[in-house]
C-alpha cells in the first residue's frame, strides 16, 4: 500500500507545517501579488528583518491566476489576503470597486499622479520597443510599423499591453497589422521571439527587453517618442483584514523610501522620484494611459481590437 | 451478486469521485448559474465563442485523426522482437511525455520557427508552424505516446497472434491480416485511445496558446484563459467559468454516447500474447521501418529538444550555440534550496498521486461494465478536459474555507485531473482480459484478493506501470493548478522556479524540463526495466 503511506506522509508534512507555525509568535499577514519573486522576496526579508514578530505570507501569481484566486476567496468565505500588490491599475480599481481593498493609504512623498484614496502606485512596468539587433530601432511609435516583421503583447492577456491599446487606440494596431504584425501573448513572448529572430521589432516591457539585452541576446531597447507607455502598480490593504497593524506596516515600507530604493534595487522601476532605479536612458519621456476613462471603455475596446487581430 | 469487495471498490470510486469530480463542477455550475445566467446567451451567440468552439472541435478531430493512426502503426511496428533498437524506439517515441507541453510548444517555435535550427542549420524554416496547422502537428505529437501506450498495452493483453497466424497460413497478405484480423481486434483500445485524445485536445491550452495566437487561432481554453486575465472584473471571470461549463456540456455529448458504444464489447476469451508471437515481419520491414521511425523522432522530439536543450545551456535566446556562450547559469538559477524543498514535495505528491490513481483507475476499469462504473468513466472525463485553472478554481470554491494552502488540496486537482489518464490505459487492457484464470483461481479455492493478486496484476502490469508513469510525470511538471492552489510551505518545483524566472525566460524553464527529465529518468528506467521483465516473465 505505497499510496497509502505516501498519503500518510503528506498528512504528517502538513501536521509537522502546522506546529511550525503554532510555535512561533510572529503574526503573519498574507500578501498576494503579481511582482515578480527576484523583487518581492528581497522586499519581504528586508520588512520581516525590520519588523520582528511580523511573518510575511506570499502567493505569487499571474494576473490572471491573482485574479482567480482572489475570485475564488470571494465566494468562500472572503478575501484571505491582507495586502494586494497588482501590477495594473485596472485590476486594483476592480478589487476597489468590488469593495475587496482601499480606503487606507499610507503617508509617503510617492506623486499623487499615481495614487487614489484607496491604493499607491509603488512600482511601474514602461512599453517600450525592442528590435533585433541590425534592424532600425523605431525612434518614434509610428516608426514601428517599418521596422519589419513586428510583434505585439495581447491586451486580453497582459494587463501592461491593455495600456498600451488604450493609450494608442486600435487604429495604431490596425495600421501595425495591415504591416504584416503578429499578436503573441505575453511582452516575454515578444522579447524572446525578437532575441530568436522570429520577428524584427515589438512592444515590450523594459524590464524584460533590458534583461534579454544583458544576457546577451541580440536586441536593442528604444524609448520610442512621445514616450514609452507608463503602467504602475499600486498595492492596497484588504478591507476585511484581521491583522490591519502590520498590514498597514507592510504597505508604508513598500511606499517608503527605504522600500522604493529596494524595489528600484531589485530590478523593478519605483515610484518615489529621486530613487535609483534600472536602465532608463536619461530624459526619457514617458505617457500615461486614461486609466479611469480605460476602465470603462475596456470591453469596447478589446472588442475594436479583436476585429483586428482575430480571435 | 456483487462481492464485497466490489461493493468496497464502488462505494471507494463513488466517495472519490463525489470529492475531486462532482463537488467542484457543480461549485462551478452553482457559479456559473447564479452569476452568469443572465448573460448565457450572449456569450453563447458571440461570435469569438462560435469560432473558438468551430476550431476547437476542428483540432480535436485533426489531432485525433493524426495522432491515432501514427501511435497505432508506431504500436504495431514495434511488437517485432527482431526489430533493431526494438527498446531504444519503444523509450524514444515516449520522450515527449517528459517535457511540459508549454515548453514543447517553445522548443518547436525555435526548431522551425524563422530564424530557429533548421534555418540556422539548412537555411529551412517551416512558417506554418505558428497557426493552426502548426498546432495541430505538436498536438498529436504530444498525443502519439499516448496512443501507442494504450494500443501496445491492448497489443500485449488481447491481441491474437494465433489468429493472425492462422490468416497468414491461409494465404492471407499483411494488409488482409490487418484490416480483417489485428485492428479490430484493437477496437476497443484504437477507440478508447481515439476518445482520450479528442477530450485531451479540447482542453489542451498550452500549445494553443503558444503557437496559434500569433496567426489568430483561439480555441475555447484560450478564451478562457484571455477571461480569467481580466478576472478581476467579475463579468470576466464568471464568463471565464461559464466557458468551462459549455466545454464540459461539450465533453459529455461526446464522451457519453461514445463510452456506451465501447461498453458494447466483444466477449470472447482472448489468449495474452508474447513478444515471441510475434516477429513475422519481414526483412525489408525491419531495414524500411528504423528509418521510418528514426525521420519521424528526429522531427517531432529531436529537433525541438535539441533546441530545448541548447536553450538550457545557452546564456540568452537568439546568440549562437557556441562554445563561448555556454552556461549552467540557468540551472544554478533552478538548483536552489528552495527548488530543492520544493522537489522532494512534487516527488511526493507525484507517487501519492500516480498510485492512488493506480487503485481508482483501476476501480472504474474494473466496473466499467457496470452503469455505475461507466457514469464514473464519463465523469472523470469531464476534470480531464476541464482547463487546469478553472479545475483548481472549482476546488477553491469548494474546498478552499478548509484546505486552502495545503498540499492536500493540490492533491485533489491532481487526482481529478488526471482520473481518466489512469483509468483508460488499465480500461484498455482489463476489458477483454481473459475471465478463464480468475475463474479457475476461483474455483480452486483463492479468495478474490488472492485470484485478483495472482492472476489479473500480472496480466495488467504494462497498462498498470504505464497509467502510474503517466500520471506521476505529468503530476511532477504540473504548473496551472498547483500555482492557483499554493500557499507558504506548499510550493511546488514548477511553481518555484516559474515564480523565480516568469514564463516568459525559456533558458530557465527549459533548465527545468531537462531536470525534471534527469529527476525522471532513473525512475523510469527502472520502471521500464520492470516492465520489460514482467513482458519477459
Amino acid at each position: 500500500m505505497v499510496w497509502l503511506t505516501a498519503l500518510l506522509q503528506l498528512w504528517l508534512l502538513g501536521a509537522c507545517g502546522s506546529q511550525i507555525a503554532a510555535t512561533t509568535t510572529a503574526t503573519p499577514i498574507t500578501l498576494y501579488t503579481c511582482v515578480n519573486d527576484t523583487t518581492i522576496q528581497p522586499v519581504i526579508q528586508k520588512f520581516e528583518a525590520g519588523h520582528a514578530g511580523v511573518k510575511v505570507d506570499l502567493f505569487r501569481a499571474p494576473t490572471g491566476q491573482l485574479n482567480a484566486r482572489v475570485a475564488s476567496d470571494v465566494r468562500s468565505g472572503g478575501l484571505k489576503a491582507d495586502v494586494i500588490w497588482a501590477c495594473d491599475p485596472l485590476t486594483m480599481q476592480d478589487y476597489v470597486a468590488q469593495g475587496l481593498v482601499g480606503g487606507w493609504t499610507p503617508q509617503t512623498d510617492i506623486p499623487a499622479t499615481v495614487c487614489t484614496p484607496d491604493y499607491v502606485g509603488v512600482a511601474v512596468l514602461y512599453m517600450v520597443a525592442v528590435t533585433r539587433t541590425g534592424h532600425q530601432a523605431p525612434a518614434t511609435w509610428t516608426d514601428l510599423s517599418r521596422a519589419g516583421k513586428v510583434a505585439v503583447p495581447d491586451p486580453n492577456v497582459a494587463a501592461s499591453a491593455l495600456g498600451a491599446l488604450g493609450y494608442f487606440g486600435p487604429d495604431f494596431y490596425a495600421n501595425l497589422k495591415a504591416k504584416g504584425a503578429a499578436q503573441v501573448s505575453t511582452p516575454d513572448d515578444v522579447t524572446t521571439g525578437v532575441a530568436q529572430g522570429i520577428y524584427d521589432a515589438g512592444m515590450t516591457i523594459a524590464n524584460s527587453a533590458y534583461a534579454a539585452q544583458k544576457s546577451g541576446s541580440p536586441v536593442t531597447v528604444s524609448w520610442p517618442k512621445p514616450g514609452a507607455v507608463a503602467i504602475y502598480g499600486p498595492i492596497a490593504l484588504s478591507k476585511t483584514t484581521k491583522n490591519s497593524g502590520p498590514a498597514q506596516d507592510f504597505v508604508s515600507f513598500v511606499a517608503s523610501r527605504d522600500g522604493q530604493a529596494l524595489v528600484g534595487s531589485s530590478g523593478s522601476y519605483p515610484t518615489l522620484p529621486g530613487v535609483a532605479s534600472p536602465t532608463k536612458p536619461e530624459d526619457t519621456p514617458t505617457v500615461n494611459p486614461d486609466w479611469k476613462a480605460l476602465a470603462n471603455q475596456k470591453a469596447t475596446l478589446l472588442r475594436d481590437y479583436a476585429k483586428i487581430f482575430g480571435g | 451478486m456483487r462481492s464485497g469487495l466490489a461493493r468496497s471498490a464502488l462505494a471507494l470510486l463513488l466517495a472519490c469521485v463525489t470529492a475531486v469530480v462532482v463537488v467542484p463542477m457543480l461549485v462551478l455550475l452553482r457559479t456559473s448559474w447564479i452569476e452568469g445566467r443572465g448573460r448565457l446567451a450572449e456569450v453563447i451567440t458571440d461570435p469569438d465563442f462560435r469560432s473558438a468552439v468551430a476550431n476547437s472541435f476542428g483540432l480535436s478531430a485533426a489531432v485525433t485523426g493524426l495522432a491515432v493512426p501514427v501511435g497505432v502503426a508506431i504500436a504495431l511496428a514495434l511488437r517485432d522482437p527482431r526489430l533493431p533498437g526494438r527498446n531504444f524506439w519503444r523509450a524514444a517515441v515516449l520522450l515527449p511525455v517528459l517535457v511540459p507541453d508549454f515548453v514543447l510548444a517553445y522548443s518547436w517555435l525555435r526548431a522551425y520557427a524563422r530564424a530557429g535550427l533548421t534555418s540556422e542549420a539548412f537555411g529551412f524554416a517551416w512558417p506554418q508552424v505558428q497557426g493552426p496547422v502548426g498546432v495541430t502537428v505538436i498536438v498529436a505529437s504530444q498525443a502519439v505516446p499516448l496512443v501507442y501506450l494504450i494500443t501496445a498495452v491492448g497489443l500485449s493483453t488481447r491481441a491474437e497472434p494465433t489468429t493472425e497466424r492462422a490468416a497468414r497460413a491461409s494465404g492471407a497478405r499483411p494488409l488482409t491480416v490487418l484490416t480483417t484480423v489485428t485492428l479490430p481486434l484493437l477496437g476497443p483500445a484504437i477507440a478508447t485511445a481515439a476518445v482520450l485524445i479528442f477530450v485531451l485536445t479540447l482542453g489542451t491550452f498550452a500549445v494553443p496558446q503558444v503557437i496559434g495566437s500569433p496567426a489568430g487561432f483561439r480555441t475555447i481554453t484560450t478564451l478562457i484563459y484571455a477571461d480569467l486575465a481580466l478576472g478581476s472584473d467579475p463579468q470576466s471571470f464568471v464568463e471565464a467559468i461559464t466557458l468551462a461549463v459549455l466545454l464540459v456540456v461539450i465533453t459529455v455529448i461526446v464522451v457519453a454516447p461514445a463510452d456506451r458504444l465501447l461498453g458494447e464489447r466483444l466477449s470472447l476469451s482472448r489468449t495474452p500474447a508474447r513478444d515471441s508471437d510475434w516477429g513475422t515481419g519481414s526483412h525489408a520491414t525491419r531495414i524500411v521501418v528504423p528509418i521510418v521511425l528514426a525521420l519521424y523522432l528526429i522531427f517531432t522530439c529531436g529537433l525541438p529538444l535539441l533546441a530545448l536543450v541548447s536553450a538550457a545551456f545557452t546564456r540568452a535566446v537568439g546568440i549562437p550555440l557556441s562554445p563561448e556562450n555556454w552556461t549552467l547559469d540557468n540551472f544554478l538559477a533552478v538548483l536552489t534550496p528552495r527548488t530543492g524543498q520544493a522537489l522532494g514535495r512534487s516527488l511526493l505528491l507525484a507517487v501519492a498521486a500516480g498510485s492512488i490513481l493506480l487503485v481508482l483507475g483501476g476501480c472504474t476499469a474494473a466496473l466499467s461494465r457496470t452503469r455505475s462504473g461507466r457514469a464514473v468513466s464519463v465523469l472523470v472525463a469531464l476534470t480531464l478536459v476541464l482547463p487546469g485553472s478553472v479545475l483548481a478554481i472549482g476546488l477553491l470554491i469548494g474546498y478552499g474555507r478548509w484546505l486552502a494552502d495545503t498540499v492536500l488540496i493540490i492533491l485533489l486537482a491532481y487526482l481529478a485531473k488526471l482520473w481518466a489518464l489512469a483509468h483508460r490505459p488499465i480500461s484498455a487492457a482489463v476489458d477483454r482480459l481473459a475471465p478463464a484464470g480468475l475463474q479457475a483461481a476461483r474455483a480452486s479455492g483463492a479468495d478474490l484478493p488472492t485470484a485478483l493478486a495472482t492472476v489479473v496484476v500480472p496480466l495488467l502490469r504494462p497498462a498498470l506501470i504505464a497509467a502510474w508513469g503517466l500520471c506521476f510525470l505529468t503530476a511532477l511538471h504540473e504548473v496551472t493548478m498547483s500555482s492557483l492552489l499554493y500557499g507558504p510551505g506548499t510550493e511546488t518545483l514548477a511553481v518555484v522556479v516559474l515564480n523565480s524566472a516568469d514564463l516568459g525566460r525559456i533558458g530557465v524553464t527549459a533548465a527545468l524540463s531537462v531536470l525534471v527529465t534527469v529527476v525522471v529518468v532513473v525512475p523510469g528506467g527502472a520502471l521500464w526495466m520492470l516492465g520489460r521483465r514482467s513482458r519477459h516473465g
